[in-house]
């Protein structure tokens, strides 16, 4: 029978690398996100490197890139704020964004399918929001916890509940891409075995092709969340930000 | 057809006029979909219910009053995660605070 459906999510070591008791190998992995770091950069650099009035197809997609989280950044964002975190932004929806598509091609690996690495990113995120909201209003921050007008008895009451609200942040933001991607690539390797299954019994060339079919139609439905959820990440990402600068 | 970047400019902007669709507007994603706010607000509830139950879980190794906490931590959780399925289902989203039900300042930031 063929190998299970999870096997795909193993982490390989191309490189081991021990130091003491800590296992720092070059996973499989790892090459893929370098591969998604090496990717980016040279679609942004060969892409503006005409600098035409009129893009070309090569030069279209970074602006398209740019325009679409540049929007979500000053949907959320003021002026300054959104300067100073659009490299952020953009940089995060890359990571994710590569991740997510290049985990759909045969023999590569989605590093946004293991909850190390998304909950590495939400955090970063939440600590980020959390530091930049402490600095731009000092200890009047954490009247965050304190939604205005609030009787104070109450508060006895909100104040915790806000907090663990806030404290959830991270791990929904983790949760949410590391659910979608595993969920998506657990079903599409499913689909697969249903097809090696079926080329077992009579007619089997015929009816192992069916799951293929559905096979297609999923790979373009994880292709569309592959880009839903790197947006998601982006748009979220701002609005933690943005509530920690407007605080209310 | 050789055009100034004004006249292009204003080409676009009519083509964006037509389509009804206004420069720099928010796209629509899945998450404005029903299946799409469904899991959201599954992870959402979850999310809450677990960082309460751990936060009341660890409190109580600290402070030796096991299960005082945990307990109260867990439906605060609970609280919580409804406060974060409202929130992103009103298109709040994880503003903290009563946000746009607050009637004294006009949010017009209700695109989602």
């Amino acid at each position: 029978m063929a190998t299970s459906p999870l096997e795909q999510f193993v982490i390989r070591p191309i490189v081991p690398i021990h130091a003491g008791a800590f296992d720092l190998s070059f996973t499989q992995s790892a090459l893929v996100m370098f591969a998604g770091v090496a990717l980016t950069t040279a679609l942004m650099i060969m892409g503006v490197k005409n600098r035409a009035l009129v893009p070309g197809r090569l030069q279209n997609l970074p602006e398209m890139l740019y325009e679409f989280v540049a929007g979500i950044v000053h949907d959320n964002l003021h002026d300054d704020d959104a300067r100073r975190f659009f490299p952020f932004v953009f940089s995060l929806f890359m990571l994710v964004l590569m991740g997510n598509l290049l985990g759909l091609v045969p023999y590569s690996f989605t590093y946004t399918s293991h909850i190390i690495v998304t909950a590495a990113l939400a955090l970063f995120v939440f600590f980020l929001s959390t530091g930049y909201g402490i600095y731009r209003h000092g200890l009047h921050f954490f009247s965050i916890f304190l939604p205005p007008g609030l009787p104070l008895i109450m508060a006895l009451l909100i104040v915790p509940i806000e907090i663990i609200s806030y404290l959830s942040r991270p791990l929904s933001l983790s949760v949410r891409l590391f659910a979608n991607m595993t969920a998506g690539h657990t079903m599409l390797k499913v689909f697969a075995g249903f097809s090696v299954s079926l080329i077992a019994v009579s007619f089997g060339a015929v009816l192992g092709f069916l799951p293929v079919v559905v096979n297609m139609a999923l790979l373009g439905l994880e292709t569309m969340i592959a880009f839903i959820q790197a947006y998601v990440f982006a748009i979220l990402t701002c609005i933690y930000l943005k509530s920690v600068i407007e605080l209310h | 057809m050789n055009l100034t970047p004004e006249e292009l400019g204003r080409k676009i902007k009519e083509a964006q006029d037509r389509q009804g669709q206004a420069p720099g507007a928010p796209i629509q994603t899945g998450e404005s979909t029903p299946a799409g706010r469904a899991m959201r607000a599954g992870v959402d509830l979850a999310a809450a219910i677990l960082v309460g139950g751990f936060l009341g879980y660890w409190l109580d190794k600290w402070l030796h009053t096991k299960p005082l906490f945990m307990i109260l931590l867990f439906f605060m959780g609970f609280a919580a995660g409804f406060l974060n399925i409202y929130r992103s289902q009103t298109g709040q989203d994880f503003k903290i605070g009563m946000g746009t039900l607050d009637k004294t300042e006009p949010d017009n930031e209700k695109k989602e």
